[in-house]
């Protein structure tokens, strides 16, 4: 049980790093950034589970509230973004190219 | 023993629902169908914690992630209107292929750490006490979990609070349409 949850981190947090890396739409990148913070809440469950803490879990309760904090304030800023180039993918968003 | 085998085929079936809604939300083109997906992972999570026995933390991933912050994406996907800009991605260029092998390095590279690693004798020193039958007697996980909140870590309690007012304030400034 202990292996199986760390090895479901370990695929939930390579499938949120090749969400963020391959997706255009911002709001995609946004939830792999959601996904790969939960890959990691998972571990630390698992591990806090395995080892008999309680420390794991105070921790995963931190990073829940700080996730909730980082994607109200990456959604203010899309909408930002979208107010600037009436679109929401990086495509778009190029004025920094040289 | 025999609970413990329950416990065991739940945590994997539930294992391969959340990996299954994260292949969804990787390859789906609608963003709702993306959403869908993270929802699907975040409610499977909530689903293993529960059944090993991390019954506050399930609760808070239900409410949190899979109430408040799918609500915030769903209602971002529906403000931008996004259908219009449908992702147009080649699924066979060579960029995703080059960065599919990364990520597949990372992970095999992590599960063979994990896989290695798992059982040695360093890791069963360092164990604590509360093992399952101490958190029932001490009150349940939720007792226990708020007894060492608000004693041992209540200044980073504290700081926290503070943090995600800060951010609330922050994210309406943000959002805010300047005023001419």
């Amino acid at each position: 049980m202990e292996t199986t949850i760390q090895m479901l981190a370990a695929f939930l947090f390579a499938l949120g790093l090749l969400t963020v890396i391959v997706r255009r739409n911002t709001i995609i990148i946004l939830m792999g950034i959601e996904m790969m913070l939960n890959a990691a809440n998972l571990s630390l469950v698992g591990f806090s589970h395995y080892l008999a803490q309680i420390n794991g879990q105070v921790q995963v309760f931190f990073i829940i509230t700080i996730a909730a904090a980082e994607s109200a304030i990456g959604l203010s800023i899309l909408v930002n973004l979208y107010r600037n180039f009436t679109s929401i993918k990086t495509d778009n968003a190029v004025t920094l190219k040289g | 023993m025999d609970n413990l085998d329950f416990i065991n085929s739940v945590v994997t079936v539930f294992g391969i629902f959340a990996a299954i809604c994260g292949l969804v939300l990787l390859f789906a083109k609608e963003p709702l169908s993306c959403a869908l997906g993270l929802l699907g992972v975040l409610i499977f999570t909530a689903g293993i914690y529960a059944i090993i026995g991390e019954h506050f933390i399930a609760t808070i991933q239900l409410v949190v992630y899979a109430g408040a912050i799918m609500v915030l994406f769903i209602f971002s996907i529906m403000l931008f209107n996004v259908k219009h800009d449908r992702e147009s991605f080649n699924w066979k260029s060579p960029l995703f292929l080059f960065t599919s092998v990364v990520t597949a390095a990372v992970f095999v590279l992590l599960g063979r750490t994990i896989l290695q690693y798992f059982d040695t004798p360093v890791i069963e020193s360092q164990k604590g006490i509360f093992t399952r039958e101490m958190v029932t007697d001490l009150g349940g996980n939720s007792q226990v979990l708020a007894h060492s909140l608000f004693t041992q870590h209540f200044v980073s309690f504290e700081a926290i609070s503070l943090a995600l007012l800060i951010a609330l304030v922050g994210a309406v400034v943000l959002a805010k349409r300047k005023l001419n």
